[in-house]
């Protein structure tokens, strides 16, 4: 008999009212499942199919099995289990719910049905079946997760590095350190640190040499040591982590170890390391090594475990003094290899396209060879995005043609939703070809790939210190890499390898990749060596140290750039940039930016030229894009650029939140970039607030506002953390079956595309996870105060960010050949000191505007020489990549005179300063008066700006070394250096690069021209006889240059030095000139003039105490000239005379002309 | 810094069929916190890995009510028809189990057998 007929047609299961008063039963507030939750409903919808079930069971027939039972029974056992006659699935179940209470309190339930009040209310039997049905809900919970145990433990022990457990574990507790050595697929990532940690092993560090794995380890690994929930297992990357104070086992990148290093020496507060990859050579990685070794001697409790492919172990296990190694084989099913070596007349020859025709025919040879229904996709090795983009096109007019394939490609400039396709599964009877970079060799796993095809080339970063240049070029790959790319067919079962080269090539590959350490400008980690206090580099003992002459070049480059002093110490400004996690030049620029009232833009700018560019190249040749790209251009420069698109990007998120998503797609930019830089950004702030640059703020509420608005913005967090918490469960979510269109359109500005998957990517609600972060992250209100700050800057600001960038980023500055002129757009022509003729990259504003570079035509009545202009340009660039061509990118052009008086290292000049050599590669020609005008108003600003630079950077490292924040919330953005001083100087720059109209050439020096440059040494130098006073810093000495002769007026300007000076008349260089501020009036040489210049100020400016010479100031003084007096002793006189700088000079002058 | 113990002593559950191991919690008829929830055998519990609320228990095994070994809750290891037996004594003493069982249990052999060849 069916139990819904006997429940009378008062009882209906669907009414909410039934339900409810089932849960007044089962599920009340304090119960084990209560109303309202996910899990109750959980329970109705399995209710529901529960009673289907049922129905269904009961009409076909339940009692089918009865007779079933037989004569056994009678049989003689041992003993009787007691089990019950009739079979029924409710004793299957070993959970009873008891709630004979709260039926008795309800009048319900066992009271006989006639006295029921309630006609509606459920009797006995309704109870019966929610009951059972509920332990069937609870039983099918149990089986469910206990299912998902046993599968993780079973998957666990299956794994070829199980076997080894015990050993791992006796190892590390007896030896400081350990090799495991395994290939893909033995699971030592996963595995070794559990092991350790259920040994009983805590505070255990494992480093990755990528961000991405630090997360997804931690997630697994937290996941498979049943800590899901908790925060036992935990990750730090740069900008983010779930680590807790109950963190035991933390996944972090070298990078930031090494930073943990530089803060706590000795890394007390971990016991055990694992460095995971160390194959793999990054620069960090080797560099964390040497570290660790030299730190296992002041830690002997340190347990170190290096884990590896099994690739050169003996070097690892060698440097930490014939450390055990365990070897661990890999689970790998078998692939196949063959060896299809292109021939001949396939093969590219040089600047031409690949021929797609041998990747073709493996397209091919798969349809013919293998059923469509035997599934298993294609990874296609390429060197790079240009090759890639050849094959992709032919192979997707073939699977145009045979509808059998999906072709993607894979490649670090691909936005990341069109990288996340990959991992999509292709539809029955068709497979996925994914055309890649190396980046799917290591950092990208894609499952289910069972053909590899590898073209044996890879392109790889170089640095020429010759040129300064990074240089991008194709090479063969190792042996190593090869083998590498071969194990992406065999990760799922049994896979084939096409070698598009011949076994004797193999043969002839280099058993591994060059290190990182080995191909890179080591200026970063030079810098870092130096302020963890490793004394010289160059005795450091490194893994496989780096050539002798890479780390001469990054000491002298940062010696030019003012991080080490002469004698190879850090500097201030050095320890500095020491901490910001930046090239020396983003740094630079910072703290450059920090004195001035120009921090916002010059954070904004930092953080964006730290980062990849946010602007897809994909989405450059689409018309719509580049329109509404349009208003976000600057013909400043790309950092302007960059700039305008962050502070219009914070605009729309302040106003619109997050309708940002859109924003960006309508624009082509890839707004994971922008999030990257706004927290970027922010850390900047950070540090250089920690540094004392920046004024600490005034503890103030989250958003300003009452209490009001402050629970508010509470409530909202608490809303923000709960989607987040949400998404990271939804997270690793099914995967999209992609659709055969999906390989066709590259293009990546296709709307309805992105909006599916980003709203498939959050578990199907339309919830942004990136603008959640976001907001828990950042007050939005503070950080539309920032960008407004930064946004609609006056020309004059602009100019002088102009000039802090390119402080920042100098030497790496470009001058526009003297013909672009006459060539067409794409053919302009640059040339830095060390190459010439490179190319602006075609994604620089400038590609597309080379005319604002051109010299104005006006210029040219002018001079005498045609080329004369006050309109010359440079270009300063943050990178300089050659590839197939030497390109520059990132630029922001500067006015060139200006830029380079202020900036340059070295300025060499004549006799009367109408010619200036800068750096020995760039030749300026003035004309009389208006040259020493500027070289003078030049090197003035440079000595108060230098002043105000060391004042400040002192300050700041004595505030942060005392521990004690230099000041408690006043105005002054910098003790000890005064606002009025910081806005004069500002002013006096601004004035200088906007209001110099003096006309002058430029033009590169000949290599003729460099050789015979200087004077050289000159023994019979007039001044050459006693050290001579400086008369720009007074107290320091104007030496002759042992070099390139001349005189040495400051560290960066060498006076007189250049060969056409016309010494012999350089006393009738003497002109008339009146003091604008004193009332000298005298025929002086340019040398005097500019000394009296330096030292006369008008009155009231006058620097109340000299940094350096504050003893040799009189009290009293109250002339101008009289203040800068000093005591000088002339040994021809034999007399103490008081005099200036000036007369100083004069003084010995006399005596050159009565000795002559 | 010491390693600390609370992995290291943590009650360990191990099924002596198939060896999974793997921490308890509690062991009884009562987990905490489950109301009107009673199990009917004293069960070795821990806190449900894969759920997010903090409550949920999960049973990973009893002893068996014949031979009284430890063994897990997996279908391969053993069942419950309204006592705990290990597969060995379900094996043992099949005829008293029900025939619906006993089909199952057959049913299960074979499609394991197909499996493996």
């Amino acid at each position: 008999m069916s139990e819904r007929r006997r429940e009378g047609p008062s009882w209906d299961w669907d009414s909410p009212n039934c339900r409810a008063q089932m849960d007044q039963i089962f599920f009340r507030q304090h119960d084990y499942i209560q109303k309202g939750t996910t899990e109750h409903k959980e329970f109705w919808t399995f209710f529901e199919r529960f009673q289907r079930f049922k129905t269904k069971k009961e009409m076909s027939g339940s009692g089918v099995a009865e007779g079933h039972r037989k004569e056994e029974r009678d049989r003689k056992t041992t003993i009787d289990l007691g089990l019950p006659k009739d079979y029924d699935g409710r004793y299957r179940i070993n959970i009873s719910v008891c709630t004979k209470d709260v039926e008795e309190r309800l009048g319900t339930g066992r009271s006989d049905q006639r006295n029921r009040h309630s006609s509606s209310g459920p009797r006995s039997q309704e109870i019966a079946a929610c009951r059972l049905a509920l332990l069937h809900f609870l039983d099918f919970n149990q089986r469910q997760s206990f299912g998902k145990l046993a599968k993780l433990r079973s998957e666990q022990k299956a794994l070829p590095i199980y076997q080894y457990r015990d050993r791992i574990v006796e190892l590390v507790q007896t030896h400081p350190v350990v090799v495991v050595a395994g290939d893909t697929g033995c699971g030592k990532s996963t595995q070794v640190p559990q092991y350790l940690l259920s040994s009983g092993f805590s505070h255990i560090a494992c480093t990755q040499p990528r961000r991405i794995a630090c997360i997804s380890l931690a997630k697994r690994v937290s996941f498979e040591s049943l800590n899901q929930y908790g925060s036992k297992v935990g990750y730090q990357i740069r900008f983010e982590g779930t680590r807790t104070p109950s963190t035991k086992l933390l996944f972090l990148t070298e990078g930031l170890l090494l930073r943990h290093i530089q803060a706590d020496g000795a890394l007390e507060q971990y016991q055990v390391l694992i460095v995971d990859e160390v194959h793999e050579r990054h620069l960090h990685c080797d560099f964390l090594l040497g570290v660790l070794r030299s730190l296992l001697l002041c830690r002997p409790d340190l347990r170190l475990v290096l884990m590896s492919a099994t690739i050169n172990i003996k070097l690892f296990s060698d440097y930490f003094n014939s450390a055990p190694v365990l070897q661990v084989p890999g689970r790998l099913f078998p692939i196949q290899v063959m060896y299809q070596p292109i021939p001949a007349e396939e093969q590219p020859s040089r600047s031409e396209k690949l021929d797609p025709r041998p990747y073709l025919r493996v397209l091919q040879g798969i349809d013919q060879r293998y059923p469509p229904e035997e599934r298993g996709d294609l990874l296609l090795f390429l060197s790079g995005v240009a090759e890639i983009s050849t094959i992709l096109e032919a192979c997707q007019a073939y699977a145009n043609h045979t509808k059998r394939w999906i072709v993607l490609p894979l490649h670090s400039t691909l936005s990341l939703a069109q990288q996340d396709k990959v991992f999509d599964i292709a539809p029955p009877g068709v497979r996925k070809c994914i055309i890649s970079t190396n980046i799917a060799e290591t950092s990208v796993t894609i499952d289910g790939v069972r053909f590899v095809v590898d073209s044996g080339k890879v392109k790889e970063m170089s640095f020429d210190p010759k040129a300064k240049m990074q240089r991008l070029q194709e090479f063969w790959i190792s042996r190593a890499s090869s083998e590498q790319r071969k194990g992406r067919a065999g990760r799922t079962g049994p896979g084939v390898c096409y070698r598009l080269y011949a076994e004797s090539d193999y043969e002839a590959f280099a058993s591994y990749p060059v290190p990182e350490i080995h191909r890179v400008a080591l200026d970063s980690l030079i810098l870092q060596m130096k302020s963890m206090g490793l004394g010289d580099p160059r005795s450091f003992i490194f893994i496989d140290p780096p050539p002798a002459s890479s780390i001469q070049t990054a000491m002298t480059y940062l010696r030019e750039q003012g991080a080490l002093d002469p004698r190879g110490e850090l500097t201030s400004m050095g320890s500095l940039l020491a901490q910001l996690p930046v090239d020396v030049v983003i740094g630079k620029m910072l703290v450059l930016g920090s004195v001035f009232n120009l921090v916002e833009p010059v954070l904004t700018v930092a953080a964006a030229l730290s980062v990849q560019s946010p602007f897809l190249r994909s989405a450059q040749h689409n018309p719509d894009c580049a329109t509404a790209r349009q208003p976000l251009h600057s013909n400043q420069g790309d950092p302007f650029t960059l700039l305008n698109t962050f502070n219009a990007w914070v605009q729309v998120k302040g106003e619109r939140g997050g309708a940002s998503r859109k924003w960006c797609r309508r624009r082509g930019l890839e707004e994971q970039r922008l999030y990257e830089m706004v927290n970027l950004r922010r850390q900047f702030k950070e540090l250089l607030r920690s540094h004392g640059l920046l004024e600490v703020l005034e503890e103030r509420a989250p958003s300003g506002g009452g209490r009001g608005q402050r629970r508010e913005r509470l409530t909202e967090r608490r809303k923000l953390h709960q989607l987040k918490r949400e998404h990271d469960l939804a997270e690793g979510g099914k995967r999209k079956v992609l659709r055969l269109e999906d390989g066709q359109e590259v293009d990546s500005g296709s709307d309805t595309d992105q909006d599916r998957r980003g709203k498939e990517a959050t578990g199907g609600q339309d919830v942004d996870i990136q603008e959640v972060k976001f907001k828990l992250r950042h007050n939005l209100s503070e950080l539309q105060e920032e960008a407004a700050a930064s946004q609609d800057l006056s020309s004059r600001q602009q100019s002088l960010l102009k000039l802090l960038l390119c402080r920042g980023l100098y030497p790496q500055l470009a001058l526009p050949d003297e013909h672009n002129a006459n060539r067409k757009d794409s053919e302009q022509v640059f040339h830095t000191r060390n190459k010439q003729g490179v190319v602006i990259h075609p994604t620089s504003v400038f590609a597309s505007d080379p005319e604002v570079l051109h010299v104005p035509e006006e210029g040219n009545r002018e001079g005498p020489d045609k080329g004369d202009s006050s309109r010359h340009q440079l270009l300063a660039f943050v990178t300089l990549l050659e590839t197939n061509k030497p390109y520059i990118s990132n630029c922001v052009r500067v006015p060139a005179l200006q830029a380079l008086l202020l900036v340059a290292n070295s300025l060499d000049s004549n006799a009367d300063c109408t010619r200036l050599v800068v750096d020995g590669w760039l030749e300026v020609g003035l004309t009389g008066e208006g040259a020493l005008n500027v070289l003078s108003a030049a090197l003035t600003l440079r000595a108060d700006w230098e002043r105000l630079l060391l004042a400040q950077l002192g300050q700041g490292t004595l505030g942060a070394g005392g521990g004690s924040r230099a000041k408690s919330g006043g105005g002054l953005g910098v003790p000890g250096v005064s606002r009025k001083d910081l806005e004069k100087l500002a002013d006096g720059l601004v004035r200088f690069l906007l209001y110099t109209e003096v006309s002058y050439s430029l033009c590169r020096l000949t290599g003729l021209q460099v050789q015979n440059l200087y004077v050289g040494p000159q023994p019979q130098t007039e001044l050459s006889e006693g050290p001579a006073p400086n008369p720009l810093f007074p107290g320091k000495e104007v030496k002759p240059d042992p070099i390139k002769g001349g005189l040495r007026v400051t560290n960066y300007f060498t006076y007189n030095c250049l060969t056409d000076s016309k010494d012999l008349y350089s006393e009738c260089l003497r002109t008339f000139w009146t003091c604008p501020h004193c009332d000298l009036y005298s025929p002086l040489t340019p040398l005097e003039r500019m000394s009296h210049e330096a030292t006369c100020k008008p009155p009231g400016e006058q620097q109340p105490c000299q940094d350096k010479e504050g003893e040799g100031v009189k009290a009293a003084s109250s002339s101008s000239v009289a203040g800068l007096t000093r005591v000088y002793h002339c040994d021809v006189c034999n007399q103490d005379l008081t005099l200036t700088s000036t007369e100083i000079l004069k003084h010995k002058r006399q005596h050159m002309h009565s000795g002559r | 810094m010491e390693p600390t113990t609370d992995e290291v002593s943590q009650n360990m559950f191990n099924c002596q069929l198939c060896s999974l191991s793997t921490p308890f919690t509690y062991y009884g008829q009562k987990p905490p916190n489950t109301r009107a929830i009673v199990l009917l055998e004293e069960c070795f519990v821990t806190k449900d890995p894969f759920s997010p609320d903090r409550e949920r228990f999960l049973i990973l095994g009893s002893n068996c009510s014949v031979c009284h070994i430890p063994v897990c809750v997996g279908a391969g290891c053993s069942i419950f028809y309204t006592k705990r037996f290990c597969m060995q004594c379900v094996n043992k003493h099949m005829d008293q189990f029900p025939s619906q069982i006993q089909d199952e249990l057959a049913k299960k052999k074979r499609s394991s057998k197909k499996g493996v060849s």
